[in-house]
C-alpha cells in the first residue's frame, strides 16, 4: 500500500500563499509576509530583492501580490548571483535604503558567503556605517529535501559576528521578529524554516506596531524538571515530547531561543535556575553547532544549580540524507528527546 | 551600441583641457601620492610603521584620473592600492596617516590599518577590503540607489586585473548593464596579480574587450597619461550620469613595486620595469609636460614639492601625536546600538605601543 506523500517535496509548490481563517489565525507563512507587506508599506526605503521574488511570487509564494502593490522598483527579481545579491543589499543600505534580500533557500546563501561574512558583518566595526539589511530565507530539513535544500546555516553565520541571527517556530514571532529587522540598524539574517511554512497556524497580533524584540527568548512551556532549550521547527517536537513526558509525570519546560545570535541568555539560565536539568536541542550540527555554544554558557554560568551534566540533542554533522529513513534517523526526533529528558530527569 | 576600443592620444596641448589651476592642481595630486607612496614605504623599511604596506606606484596616472570627473557626491569603491584615488577623492592626510599607524584619529580608528581605508559619510569612498573584488556587487547596490531614488550620482569601482577572474566581477557587470545602472568599472591593469601575469589570468588580448560580452562600451587607456585617463574616465561618468548605463575602462601600467611591502617582485623582468619607470612615469612625464607648455616652471615645481614634502611631515607629526584606541573599546562598534560610531571615542589610550 502507497502512502501519501506530501506534493512539493521541498515544501513549495504553485499553491498560493493562502489567506488568514476567518477567525484570525494565520500560518507561518502568511504571518511572514504580512510582517514585510506592513513594513514596506510603513517605509518607502524598504525594498526586496531576490530570485523570482517578482512576477513568481517566490518560490514559496512569501511575496505573492508583493509586485503588482509595490512595483518592480521595490520588488526586484534578480539574476541568479548571490554574491551580487548581498553586495547589492550593502551598497543601498548604505546609500540609505532598507533593502530585504531573499535566498531562495537558505542553502544558497553559501553562495553569498563572502559578501555576507566579510562585506556585510564586518562594514560597522570598521567604518560606523549601519547597515540596515536584512537577509532572509527558508532553511531546515524535516521535508525530504536532501542535502542542498534542508540546510541550517545559522552557526556559519552567527560565526561572522555583526549579524544577528533569527530563527522563529511560531507564526506570531515570525511577523513580530520580521518586522524588528527590517526597523533594526543592524545586518540581520531571518531564516524562516521550510516545514512551519503551512503546517503551524495560530492567532496572529494584526496591529501595525506589533514587534518582537531580537535577542529575546520565551518560554513556550513551563514546567519544572528539565529545561529543553530550543529554537526552530525542534520547539514543535520538544512540545510534542513534553506532552508525551506529562503523561509520566516528567514536567518538561520549553525555551524556544528565537535569536540564536546574539542569544537570550537571561531566560536559558532562569530556566535552568528552576529546573537545574538541560537538554540543548538543535536541529543545527552538533559539533561547532548553536547547540555547542547554549550548552557551554550554562555550563559555565549556570553549574552550581545543575543537578545533572548539560546534554546536547543534535544531528550529526553529516549532510542532510534524503531516504525517509535515513534523514529521520539524522534529525532528533520526539522519541528522542523524550528518552534524553528521561535520562536526565534520573540523575 | 557597446564598443571597445584603445584609446588614441588626444591632439593638442594640457590648456585644451584644463586651466592651468587644476592642471597645477593635477600635478600636485600626482606628486603627492608618489611622495607618500615613497615615504611610507621608507619608514616601513626602517621598521618605523607597523603592518603592511601596498604600493601604487607606477599607477598614479589611473588613480588620479579616474577620480578626477566624479563629483563629491559620488561614490568610490577602491581597493588596497588605490589609495592615491583615494586622496585624490578628499581623504585628509593627516587622518590616512594616524590610520597607517593604528590611531583613533585614523578614519577606522584603529580597527584597520594601511590602506583598508575610506570615508563613507564625507568623501563617499568605500572603506576597503582585502577580498577583491569584494566591492564590486557593492558599487551595484550604490548605483541601484541612485536609480531608485532618481539622483544623478555615479558610482565607480576599482579593481585590479587579478579581480577580473573573480567570479564576482562578471556578476556585477552583468548585473549593471542588465539594469543599465548608473556605475563606472574601472580596472587598473597593472599586469601583475601578486606574481600572476596576465597571460595567466585571462585569455582574450585585453580586459577591456570583455565589456563586449555584457553589452556595454569599454575602453583601454595608457595609465602613465593622466589626462587620458581622466577623459576616458569622464566620458563613462557623463554617460553613466546621462541614464546610459555602465561602462568598463581598462588603464594599463606596471605594478613598480612588489604586491606588498614584503615582496621583492623578482618575478617581473627587469626590462619592462626599466621600460616602465624610464618612458611611462606617469608622474614624471605630466610634470615634463607641463614645464615644456609652459603651465608651471622649475620654481613652482619645487614649491609644489615643498608643500607635499611639509604636508607629510605635518600629518607624520599629527599621526604619531593621536593616541591609540583604549584597549578595552576592541569589541565596541560592532552593532549600531551600542553607539561607539555616534559618539566621540575614549582618547586615554597610550601614544606609545609596540
Amino acid at each position: 500500500m502507497s502512502q501519501r506523500v506530501e506534493a512539493g517535496a521541498a515544501g513549495h509548490g504553485a499553491e498560493p500563499r493562502g489567506k488568514r481563517t476567518e477567525d484570525g489565525q494565520a500560518t507561518y507563512l502568511i504571518a511572514i509576509a504580512e510582517g514585510l507587506w506592513e513594513e514596506m508599506e510603513r517605509d518607502e526605503r524598504v525594498f526586496m530583492l531576490g530570485e523570482d521574488i517578482g512576477v513568481y511570487g517566490g518560490a514559496f509564494k512569501v511575496t505573492e501580490g508583493f509586485l503588482d502593490r509595490f512595483g518592480s522598483q521595490r520588488v526586484i527579481d534578480t539574476p541568479i548571483a548571490e554574491e551580487s545579491i548581498v553586495g547589492m543589499a550593502i551598497g543601498s543600505a548604505m546609500e540609505g535604503f532598507r533593502p530585504i534580500a531573499e535566498f531562495q533557500y537558505a542553502d544558497f546563501m553559501t553562495s553569498g558567503f563572502d559578501e555576507i561574512s566579510t562585506a556585510l558583518a564586518r562594514v560597522h566595526y570598521r567604518s560606523g556605517v549601519p547597515l540596515p539589511v536584512v537577509l532572509r530565507g527558508p532553511s531546515g530539513g524535516m521535508v525530504r529535501a536532501s542535502s542542498f535544500h534542508s540546510i541550517n546555516p545559522e552557526p556559519w553565520f552567527s560565526y561572522a559576528g555583526g549579524i544577528k541571527v533569527i530563527c522563529p517556530a511560531f507564526p506570531s514571532d515570525a511577523k513580530g521578529l520580521i518586522k524588528s529587522a527590517i526597523r533594526d540598524d543592524n545586518p540581520c539574517m531571518f531564516l524562516e524554516h521550510k516545514w512551519i511554512y503551512r503546517r503551524i497556524r495560530e492567532q496572529v497580533p494584526e496591529e501595525p506596531d506589533f514587534l518582537v524584540p531580537i535577542s529575546s527568548a520565551a518560554v513556550k512551556r513551563e514546567g519544572d524538571d528539565v529545561s529543553i532549550v530550543t529554537y526552530g521547527a525542534m520547539v514543535h517536537r520538544a512540545l510534542e515530547a513534553a506532552d508525551a513526558l506529562a503523561k509520566e509525570d516528567v514536567s518538561a519546560e520549553v525555551v524556544d531561543l528565537r535569536t540564536v545570535y546574539p542569544f537570550d541568555e537571561e531566560t536559558v539560565l532562569g530556566s535552568i535556575q528552576k529546573t537545574s536539568r538541560a537538554l540543548v536541542l538543535s536541529e543545527s550540527y552538533r559539533f561547532v553547532g548553536i547547540g555547542a555554544e547554549v550548552a557551554s554558557t550554562i555550563a559555565e554560568k549556570a553549574f552550581e544549580h545543575l543537578d545533572a551534566p548539560v546534554v546536547r540533542l543534535s544531528p550529526p554533522n553529516v549532510p542532510v540524507p534524503f531516504s525517509p529513513t535515513l534523514e529521520d534517523a539524522f534529525l532528533p526526533s520526539v522519541d528522542d528527546i523524550v528518552g534524553e529528558v528521561q535520562k536526565l530527569s534520573a540523575w | 551600441m557597446a564598443t571597445t576600443r584603445t584609446r588614441e592620444p588626444a591632439e593638442g596641448t594640457s590648456r585644451a583641457r584644463f586651466p592651468d589651476d587644476e592642471l597645477k592642481r593635477i600635478l600636485y595630486l600626482l606628486k603627492l601620492c608618489r611622495y607618500f607612496d615613497e615615504r611610507i614605504e621608507a619608514l616601513y623599511r626602517q621598521g618605523r610603521l607597523p603592518g603592511a604596506i601596498y604600493s601604487g606606484r607606477g599607477q598614479e596616472g589611473t588613480h588620479v584620473g579616474v577620480v578626477l570627473p566624479l563629483r563629491p557626491d559620488d561614490s568610490l569603491f577602491p581597493t588596497h592600492r588605490d589609495l592615491s584615488a583615494q586622496i585624490t577623492k578628499g581623504l585628509d592626510l593627516k587622518r590616512v596617516m594616524a590610520q597607517f599607524w593604528g590611531r583613533i584619529d585614523g578614519y577606522t580608528r584603529g580597527r584597520d590599518g594601511n590602506s583598508h581605508i575610506g570615508d563613507w559619510s564625507g568623501n563617499r569612498t568605500w572603506t576597503v577590503m582585502s577580498h577583491l573584488p569584494i566591492a564590486y556587487p557593492v558599487a551595484l547596490g550604490a548605483a541601484q540607489a541612485y536609480r531608485m531614488r532618481g539622483d544623478d550620482k555615479v558610482a565607480m569601482a576599482i579593481c585590479g586585473d587579478g579581480a577580473t577572474s573573480n567570479g564576482r566581477w562578471h556578476e556585477a557587470l552583468n548585473w549593471s548593464a542588465i539594469a543599465k545602472l548608473p556605475v563606472v568599472w574601472v580596472v587598473n591593469n597593472n599586469r601583475y596579480a601578486y606574481s600572476t601575469p596576465n597571460e595567466l589570468e585571462f585569455p582574450v588580448p585585453t580586459i577591456a574587450e570583455r565589456a563586449a560580452a555584457y553589452a556595454m562600451p569599454g575602453v583601454r587607456v595608457d595609465g602613465s597619461d593622466v589626462l587620458e585617463v581622466e577623459a576616458a574616465a569622464r566620458e563613462a561618468v557623463e554617460r553613466a550620469r546621462s541614464g546610459g548605463g555602465p561602462s568598463l575602462i581598462e588603464s594599463v601600467s606596471l605594478r613598480w613595486r612588489g604586491h606588498a611591502g614584503h615582496d621583492p617582485a623578482k618575478y617581473v623582468p627587469k626590462e619592462l620595469l626599466d621600460d616602465h619607470m624610464g618612458q611611462k612615469d606617469p608622474v614624471k612625464n605630466f610634470e615634463q609636460r607641463l614645464l615644456g607648455e609652459g603651465v608651471v616652471d622649475e620654481d613652482e615645481v619645487k614649491e609644489i614639492q615643498g608643500r607635499i614634502e611639509r604636508e607629510f611631515e605635518e600629518g607624520y607629526e599629527y599621526a604619531l601625536a593621536s593616541p591609540f584606541p583604549e584597549p578595552a573599546d576592541h569589541a565596541k562598534g560592532l552593532w549600531v546600538e551600542d553607539g561607539y560610531w555616534t559618539s566621540e571615542p575614549g582618547r586615554n589610550g597610550p601614544t606609545e605601543y609596540s
